[in-house]
């Protein structure tokens, strides 16, 4: 428990100094590569409530990713550039497209859940292609970041890092705390033991949409999140690919552990980002090793440090 | 709108209808039988479709190149699931979703680096170029009527295998009892492996089918995988009848969807709304009648499992 | 408590239960017997909630239960022990047996830790106690020896406050010297409790038992004290043989 408590002072200070430290090493790309790892950490974090500790296995939830990020260009392409009510409607809105999708999806389970999921993802890939207005397959350019007058400037590089850090930090301590928490231990005995659940009185279904939807609402906050980091949004953020992704960080981090999908994403991006260097065919590699890791390495690497909570 | 471009559309869609059927009836055996999510299929769909079109050019015979082209990809699907499915069979689903997702990398990308990223033109055989005379007065495309024949050739096969051979038997059996068909002795690897293998053929002839109407280029798979999904879902797991069923019903459903929703929403509401919506519903037309199915049947309209 | 009439389902053409009449008072252990394959686990199934019946009612403490999910049903006050052990096993014995208790109590709670709440570690221990597993407290489920997970069954089914306790098979795959630890357990329970057990260690049956319906085919053949059932020409030739 010392040791948990330990690595995790360490990697928070770590990412504390890294703005003024890759500045002084002229080297800004890292301050912008590490932004975007955290920020797709949120939504690896939020995936990993519901499929790590509820075991839901949702092949859809980049569409909150994109959503999120829609949120803040619609809003922003009509005029409204407030941060508040941007990140608000981006958080309200996936919240309740999960309660739609979720309410359908989980009275079904195992291949069904998987492939519907996927489905309705399709459908708001498909939804976001065709509305030309707001840029159609090739996407929208943000007309300018969500505004925080008086608080913080997004536009600013470091400030925005800070942001994005302090937002994965409480992310990570939200879910901590809800998985700690009787709902919480329902949606994880609903995994662990369905039957075993029912008989002592508990009712699965209501504990996962609750679940769902707020894994859906954190998520649309990462999809804002990342909307301000890219200055552009396209339908590709909703794709099946993007989902894919992410539930390979949470597995790659280990799945029902609270650092899992932190470290699952920094490794997953990181390796991405070096394979990319390689050569553009980087796929190529990045599968196979993925099915490799599937294959051998079940147990994440959180699993390497310490056994996963109990 | 007029009779014969109503009928012409309706088609169109069994004509899509009959390639999901294609890919839906082997992924649903999969499904069913060996409970093993397969999102590589899509895959083997693009590889059937590549390898026609290279087989074709290199033979310069179209028949010669179906047949190399249907060669190839259960060859390709065999490798695939000797190598790196067997050992997925007995974990659950996220492992295999997980682990054919990573193939579907994989396989975009190797064929990216072979053949390119720009989509490659492939065109029917010649004596398949012309046009039929339907009775509504106008013409259809031979090279689609031509698909739709296969595709209803392939399903009564299919269905004669299904229910009239021991093979069949122990895939329906398999389907609705798993852990039943392996006590009594069957040698369950085989049947797994014939099961995977006609999948694989299924999805090779639907993808070097529609390799002269759709684009042949990566990612043409994954495409049409997620309807095929729908397909299943709708018509249920582990059923050729609901696979049938559920691939007319969404073929129809979509093509209708895009050739006639903008029209028709264009009389309800102005036209420059209906230029976007019209679209935007026919694409999601076929997730909503999923959606709907689903909040009746659950378990969608002929599964193979019993209660 | 307990009212069944003609309780029916079907398989295809097999009838695992036939038109069932069974009763159980308040404060009565009422044992379930019969060969394997006669119909005991679906009846007990739709006694919980698990299985639609064909035809017939459940009547649980005056109410219709017949088509209540079994959730409900649990709460409600019906408890069951499975007959194979379906507990959590990356959960601590406490863990477990604090999710029943949490089951019990019917709130939820989104932010404050569910695991040092002594409103839910307190019952928790106490049933431990009661059941003898408090020294295994902090042992991982999966890590404990089949008697053991026996006890944590039937200490979850206690753990919910139950009026009626359900308990399917409970000394199954037990040695000797465990078998006799749940019967002093269940003696025990029995004095405030009431019960259904379905047995297969007569031994077990014939102390605890103040009623035994014997299931052969999917009907009751009879219905009666431990004593006039030991006696009854039917049974013997269908079960007991000459074990009693």
């Amino acid at each position: 428990m010392r040791m948990r408590i330990l690595l995790w002072g360490i990697s928070i200070l770590v990412l504390l100094v890294l703005p003024p430290l890759v500045i002084a090493i002229g080297q800004p790309f890292y301050l912008d590569l590490t932004r975007r790892i955290m920020i797709l950490a949120i939504a690896a974090i939020s995936l990993n409530l519901i499929l790590g500790y509820g075991g839901l296995v949702s092949f859809g939830h980049a569409a909150y990713l994109g959503i999120g990020a829609y949120a803040v260009g619609i809003l922003g392409f009509y005029g409204i550039t407030n941060g508040w009510l941007q990140w608000a409607v981006a958080i309200g809105a996936s919240a309740l497209v999960a309660l739609a999708i979720g309410a359908v999806s989980i009275r079904t389970s195992g291949i069904y859940f998987i492939m519907i999921t996927l489905a309705f993802t399709q459908m708001l890939y498909y939804l976001g292609i065709s509305v030309a207005e707001f840029g159609g397959d090739d996407g929208m350019r943000l007309k300018s970041r969500s505004q925080f007058p008086g608080l913080v400037d997004l536009g600013d590089p470091v400030a925005f890092y800070y942001v994005a850090l302090g937002l994965m930090l409480l992310s990570v301590f939200v879910v901590y705390r809800i998985v700690n928490s009787r709902f919480g231990m329902v949606l994880r005995a609903s995994k662990s033991n369905e039957a075993r659940s029912r008989a002592i009185g508990f009712s699965p279904y209501p504990h996962r949409l609750a679940a769902f939807v707020i894994a859906g609402a954190m998520c649309g906050l990462a999809g804002a999140l990342y909307a301000n980091h890219t200055n552009y949004i396209t339908p590709g953020l909703m794709s099946w690919q993007q989902s894919g992704d992410i539930m390979f960080m949470v597995i790659l981090g280990g799945m029902a552990s609270t650092a899992g999908p932190v470290l699952g994403a920094f490794a997953l991006l990181l390796l991405e980002d070096l394979l990319a260097g390689w050569t553009q065919h980087w796929q190529v590699i990045l599968g196979p090793l993925l099915v490799l890791s599937v294959i051998f390495f079940r147990r994440g690497l959180a699993g390497m440090f310490y056994k996963p909570d109990a | 709108m007029s009779f014969a471009l109503l009928f012409e559309q309706l088609l169109n869609g069994l004509q899509f209808g009959v390639m999901l059927f294609l890919m839906a009836a082997g992924l649903t055996l999969v499904f069913g039988i060996m409970n093993f999510i397969n999102l590589a299929h899509g895959s083997l769909y693009m590889v059937g479709a590549y390898l026609a079109v290279a087989a074709t050019q290199w033979t310069g015979s179209y028949l010669l190149g179906v047949f190399l082209g249907l060669a190839g990809t259960l060859v390709v699907g065999m490798i695939v699931e000797v190598v790196a499915l067997r050992t997925l069979y007995d974990r659950d689903h996220l492992d295999q979703v997980l682990a054919t997702f990573g193939l579907i990398l994989f396989f975009n990308e190797l064929v990216a680096i072979v053949w390119g990223r720009a989509a490659l033109f492939a065109s029917g055989p010649a004596w398949l170029q012309g046009h039929i005379d339907l009775f509504t007065g106008s013409r259809y495309p031979l090279y689609r009527a031509a698909i739709i024949l296969i595709g209803l050739i392939t399903a009564i096969i299919l269905w004669y295998v299904v229910t009239r051979t021991r093979l069949g038997m122990l895939i329906r059996a398999g389907a609705s009892n798993r852990t039943m068909v392996a006590a009594l002795g069957i040698n369950i690897r085989l049947l797994y492996t014939v099961v995977f293998g006609f999948g694989a053929v299924l999805a090779g002839l639907a993808g070097l089918m529609a390799g002269p109407i759709y684009n042949v280029q990566p990612g043409m798979g994954e495409l049409i995988l997620i309807q095929v999904f729908v397909v299943i879902v709708i018509g249920g797991i582990g059923s050729i009848r609901g696979a049938l069923v559920g691939a007319i019903i969404v073929g129809v459903v979509d093509t209708l969807g895009r050739a006639f929703l903008k029209p028709l929403l264009g009389t309800l509401i102005s036209p420059p709304a209906a230029e976007s919506a019209g679209p935007a519903l026919a694409s999601m037309s076929i997730y909503l009648l999923m959606a709907v199915v689903l909040a009746f049947r659950p378990q969608g309209l002929f599964p193979a499992r019993g209660g | 408590m307990l009212e069944v009439r003609r309780l029916t389902k079907s398989f295809g053409a097999l009838r695992a239960c036939d038109s069932i009449d069974f009763d159980v008072a308040e404060g009565e252990t009422h044992a379930v017997i019969g060969p394997n394959g006669a119909g005991k686990t679906t009846f007990i199934g739709q006694l919980a909630g698990n299985l639609r019946p064909d035809a017939g009612a459940i009547r649980f403490a005056g109410k219709d239960i017949t088509n209540l999910p079994a959730p409900k049903r649990a709460r409600m006050g019906l408890a069951r022990s499975f007959q194979i052990t379906s507990v959590y096993p990356e959960f601590s014995v406490l863990d477990n047996v604090a999710l029943a208790v949490q089951a019990r109590s019917g709130r939820t709670g989104f932010w404050r830790p569910a695991r040092g709440d002594p409103v839910l570690v307190d019952p928790a221990r106490r049933v431990l106690e009661e059941v003898g597993l408090s020294s295994r407290m902090n042992i991982l489920a999966a890590n404990l020896a089949h008697g053991e997970q026996r006890q944590l069954e039937v200490a979850m089914a206690l753990a919910t406050e139950p009026r009626l306790l359900l308990l399917d098979e409970p000394m199954a795959g037990m040695g000797t010297e465990e078998s006799q630890r749940m019967i002093a357990l269940l003696s025990n329970l029995k004095q405030r409790m009431t019960i259904i057990l379905v047995e297969h260690d007569m031994d077990a049956v014939f102390r605890l038992a103040d009623r035994i319906s014997v299931l052969v085919y999917g009907r009751v053949i009879a219905t009666d004290s431990p004593g006039k059932i030991k006696m009854n020409q039917e049974v013997r030739k269908a079960y007991l043989g000459e074990d009693a």
